[in-house]
């Protein structure tokens, strides 16, 4: 025991310290995992609660004057979602004006109006919808899924709508090239056919 | 407190003494280096995955016509679910890579020797699980690159000789990608595969309960008389700090990279490049390298070899007790898989 270089006296002072960083350590960490995991599950409760309702703003569209019964045009909202705006008839009021989604609730291709069928329809696989958006044929049509539909108002002879704004969502990306892409698209099972150039 | 106690007593019949002798396994030295946490790191990762992933079936909507949406609003409105959503990403991501990570720790250790080539097989059914949970997972986002990664998929599932049209068809529920392909997808990432791995985990810890983990000793180690330490407290600390650093990574990589909406998938948009997540960099490649029916055989075959590898390693070992074949194997068989990772992440085609 001469040769232990510490006394009775300094073992017991380091064993305290011991048993008080011991206890210093235990009460931290079992903090940290309380305040790590409590947030986390305040973060998922919090994400369980209902957000709140999407922020919404009436946007210019066109003004009346410049569309004739029968004529639809393209419409692209500020978070990229493309509407086909259509007349259907000419008492100058809102009733006259229908916005619908242009993204066919089947796949997501692109749907457009027909104006000598009195129709939209989607090239991909024949789905056909009526002036007001219902599905009436194609896949869409044996599944009930209908365009969904946008506000409208009119005022001082200019029309509105009303749109999401909100999005970081890159969707906006593909309306640009889309127009190319399926004009004088017969409209046929092939467009699913993968073995194109640039896919393995 | 007695009489609690006595009541679950009469109602569990088992004694805290008879759990703590069947749990506290002592646990070998070497266990005490960091990089032998790789096994319980997926097993962490994967109970995030698990927890994450119910919140986000809350909002999730599995059909072409909702998918994208719903994401988008898990994404951009719902409060956190940008944080949920990319924690369940990038924990996707590093349980794919501790995964791998864990696999080329045992097979370099060569733990999968003998008695344990079951518990190797049964990895190797977890790493397939979470390869398929993952490419499942991407698809059901419903953007470009789901779309037609599931068609490439689909195809690549096609040129398998014999049963490629059946398995592409039950894969997609009907011969093209359609409505009924979503709900598929969701419910193989959500329950089926999830189910699977649980079970298989099960199994692959209570092996490695009965067996015992292999022990190692290391040179500085050599002499010391004590060469184990128990399982509580000490490893589960070890495992708790594990799994503290990889919450505060995964937060942070959540902040700094969170998960992006893509453009919405169209079927009448191929996309000029279309790469698979990083780990089918490996696949991808291979399959541009070879022709389609012999890419996948052999693609199927070195999965296979991996498979059986514990008889192999046996049977060079018969030959010369002490063959180290396999870790050089082992050393080319990473090197071509990083060259082709490689290649791949670097070449637009």
């Amino acid at each position: 025991m001469g040769q232990d270089p510490l006394g009775d006296d300094q073992i017991e002072k380091s064993s305290e310290r011991r048993s008080f960083l011991t206890g210093a350590t235990s009460v931290a960490m079992t903090g940290g995992l309380a305040a790590g995991y409590g947030t986390f599950a305040g973060v998922a409760g919090r994400f369980l609660y209902p957000a709140h309702p999407t922020k919404t703003a009436w946007f210019f569209v066109t003004d009346l004057d410049s569309m004739k019964e029968g004529d639809s045009m393209a419409y692209t909202t500020p978070v990229g979602a493309t509407v086909t705006v259509t007349r259907q008839g000419r008492s100058g009021e809102v009733e006259d004006f229908i916005a619908l989604s242009s993204t066919c609730p089947h796949l997501g291709c692109k749907v457009h109006w027909e104006p000598q069928n009195d129709r939209f329809f989607c090239p991909c696989h024949n789905g056909i919808f009526d002036p007001t958006g219902r599905a009436t044929g194609g896949p869409p049509g044996e599944a009930g899924q209908s365009l969904p539909q946008y506000s409208l108002k009119v005022e001082n002879n200019l029309l509105f709508m009303e749109v999401p704004v909100e999005t970081i969502a890159d969707s906006g990306k593909i309306s640009t090239s889309e127009k190319t892409q399926f004009a004088g698209d017969p409209g046929h099972d092939d467009c699913l056919n993968p073995r194109k150039p640039g896919v393995a | 407190m007695g009489t609690v106690s006595q009541w679950f007593t009469d109602r569990i019949p088992v004694s805290g003494d008879d759990l703590k002798e069947m749990t506290n396994e002592p646990v070998p030295n070497h266990l005490k280096r960091w990089w032998f946490c790789l096994g319980g790191t997926p097993a962490y990762l994967f109970v995030v995955q698990i927890f994450t992933g119910i919140l986000l079936a809350i909002y999730y909507q599995p059909s072409p016509s909702t998918a994208y949406e719903s994401v988008r609003y898990i994404t951009e409105q719902a409060s956190f679910g940008w944080y949920i959503r990319s924690v369940h990403k990038w924990a996707a991501t590093l349980m794919v890579a501790a995964v791998i990570l864990h696999q080329m720790r045992v097979y370099f250790t060569g733990a999968y020797r003998k008695p344990r080539e079951l518990n190797w097989m049964i990895g190797m059914f977890l790493l397939g699980c979470t390869l398929v949970t993952g490419f499942t997972g991407y698809s059901l986002v419903y953007e470009q690159l789901s779309y037609w990664g599931a068609t490439v998929g689909a195809n690549i599932t096609d040129s398998v000789p014999v049963v490629g049209p059946f398995l592409k068809s039950v894969m997609l529920g009907g011969d093209t990608y359609n409505q009924q392909t979503l709900s598929r997808f969701f419910i193989l990432h959500g329950a089926v595969l999830p189910t699977t791995m649980v079970l298989l985990i099960m199994t692959h810890l209570t092996l490695i309960r009965l067996q015992g983990v292999t022990e190692f000793e290391f040179e500085d180690e050599r002499g010391t008389e004590k060469k184990t330490f128990s399982f509580f407290p000490d490893h589960l600390y070890t495992e708790i700090i594990m799994g503290l650093v990889l919450m505060i990574l995964l937060s942070t990589l959540a902040c700094i990279f969170p998960a992006m909406m893509g453009a919405r998938a169209n079927p009448l948009i191929t996309p000029e490049v279309i790469k698979p997540e990083w780990y089918f960099y490996v696949t991808f490649r291979w399959l541009k390298l070879f022709s389609g029916t012999f890419a996948i055989l052999s693609m199927g075959f070195i999965v296979f070899l991996m498979f059986i590898w514990p008889f192999i390693d046996a049977l060079f070992r018969r030959k010369n007790k002490n063959s180290e074949l396999s870790v050089w194997i082992g050393i080319i068989a990473v090197l071509t898989i990083i060259g082709l990772t490689v290649w791949e992440a670097s070449v637009a085609h």
